[in-house]
């Protein structure tokens, strides 16, 4: 039986009237890179959020490593990592001082900063300033600095927004390097991203966790041959819902 | 402890690469002291006019530069809070207090570098103008206007966490401006009384200024350094702990 990094029971969250996330429920085995799939506003981000002890859960509970995430958050952010939608680097930085800051922050079993620009091949702009990178660079720089912490679960919101083809090619080398060693939460909106580094595929519509499986399986499950067609059927509802 | 210092350190390095902080903090602050002691040479000493004599402006341009260590705490806070990099630190072990303290910390060193510097510069003007200012009462107001930079650096906290990076500069020179006018840098207070008095002596901003003019003058007198010295460590001490308590707040509902 595989050990679970992730266990997820009926996690709820609103925003005023609005149900963000509803009754999401959900579990990743250590080691596996799931992706969470979704229109805009389908819950994703909110439960990276929530996951991540970033924001309360109204009902429901999470477990990360067998660790409560709301009770025992301070056991919780020692071991996650998370790289935002936004690039969040310190922009009057430097490469080499980002990653020095996260890595002194996490300081007990993190990561070296030149051992994290070797990993990330970012030697070349060691010192320069975050603000002079390119997105691509920049990207691959928020991605380092949320691995400088050696986390046991990793959360990379839409990683890869608004780069070019290049530049997401290297970043799926850089994440299916990092499969190996840290169990990963993907959201992204590119298919065939998902397609290619997921071991298994979670779709939300409105809150709901509406899929949850291999490629396979939502193949299946759809009649549909690709991760973009299967999921389309099942974000139009033409298809009957694994639950 | 140490997240607190890597946070400060962070946050030191940050500001030094900022133009505008050297401008701000440091240049405009000396380029008020020369002006204004130019001003002063210019007014004839019949007049009685001694706001802008330079054992009086010193301790007034100390405070005037503290007012800009609020400004760049609040733009600081507010570019870090309405970016990402804020919600991935707080995901981090970071606890509100090494946020806290650490955006604290740098800017008292920077108030420190600062009134050390436009000590400095004072201490020329007062060579040049034949004037005499104790070299003992400047170094020890490097230290007796700490209090007030620690005040002035809460506030800057408070405005940079409640309102966005255009609202909380924007509230700064409210207080800036305030600070100015009725804290006794560039007027007599007390000398025109009346309301403006009264309303002065209701806010922290007047106690500051004497505290760094007595500091200068090495004088240690109740009225002119202990009270005005109790009221303004009592208001930074308040301050601090509220932008603490709306930091933490913040942070729990940011995201």
């Amino acid at each position: 039986m595989n050990e679970k990094a992730i266990v997820i029971n009926n996690l709820t969250k609103k925003y005023g009237n609005k149900i963000a996330v509803d009754n999401l429920s959900l579990e990743v085995n250590k080691g596996e890179l799931i992706s969470l799939l979704g229109v805009n506003g389908a819950g994703k981000t909110t439960t990276i959020k929530m996951l991540t002890a970033l924001t309360k859960a109204d009902a429901g509970k999470a477990e990360i490593y067998g660790f409560d995430v709301e009770k025992e958050s301070d056991k919780i952010k020692p071991i996650v990592g998370i790289s935002t939608q936004d690039t969040a680097v310190a922009e009057n930085l430097t490469v080499r001082e980002n990653l020095k800051f996260m890595s002194d922050i996490f300081y007990e079993n993190s990561m070296d900063a030149d051992e994290a620009i070797e990993k990330f091949g970012l030697e070349e702009y060691r010192n320069i300033k975050a603000k002079q990178l390119s997105g691509g660079w920049k990207r691959k720089l928020s991605i380092a600095m949320a691995i400088v912490g050696k986390p046991k679960v990793l959360f990379l919101d839409e990683p890869t927004l608004g780069l070019d083809v290049i530049a997401r090619r290297e970043l799926w080398r850089e994440i299916e390097k990092l499969k190996k060693e840290t169990t990963i939460v993907l959201t992204t909106h590119y298919m065939e991203e998902a397609q290619a580094l997921s071991d298994k595929i979670a779709v939300m519509i409105k809150g709901k966790l509406s899929a949850f499986g291999t490629l396979e399986d939502l193949e299946k499950m759809t009649g549909k041959k690709g991760l973009e067609e299967a999921f389309i059927s099942i974000v139009e509802g033409k298809c009957k819902v694994i639950r | 402890m140490k997240r607190m210092m890597v946070f400060s350190k962070r946050n030191f390095i940050e500001m030094s690469r900022d133009v505008l902080s050297y401008i701000f903090c440091v240049a405009f602050p000396i380029a008020m002291l020369v002006i204004m002691s130019v001003v002063n040479s210019s007014i004839p000493k019949q007049a009685g006019v001694t706001m802008f004599r330079i054992d009086n402006l010193a301790g007034g341009i100390a405070v005037f530069g503290q007012t800009f260590v609020m400004l760049f705490t609040a733009i600081g806070v507010a570019k870090d809070k309405n970016g990402s990099f804020l919600t991935r630190l707080y995901a981090t072990p970071m606890k509100a207090r090494d946020f806290v303290y650490g955006y604290i910390i740098p800017m008292l060193l920077v108030a420190f570098i600062q009134v050390i510097m436009s000590n400095v510069t004072a201490f020329i003007i007062s060579r040049v103008q034949g004037s005499e200012l104790k070299v003992s009462g400047l170094l020890l107001s490097t230290v007796m206007v700490l209090p007030s930079a620690l005040m002035f650096s809460a506030i800057g906290m408070i405005f940079g966490t409640l309102f966005n990076e255009k609202a909380a500069p924007g509230l700064c020179s409210i207080i800036i401006s305030l600070g100015c006018f009725i804290g006794g840098i560039w007027f007599d207070v007390e000398g025109v009384g009346g309301t403006i008095e009264k309303v002065a002596k209701c806010l922290p901003f007047l106690y500051a200024t004497k505290v760094a003019r007595a500091a200068i003058d090495v004088d240690f007198k109740k009225e002119n350094f202990i009270i005005p010295m109790a009221v303004v460590l009592i208001t930074a001490i308040v301050l601090t702990v509220l932008a603490s308590f709306v930091f933490s707040r913040k942070m729990k509902k940011i995201v």
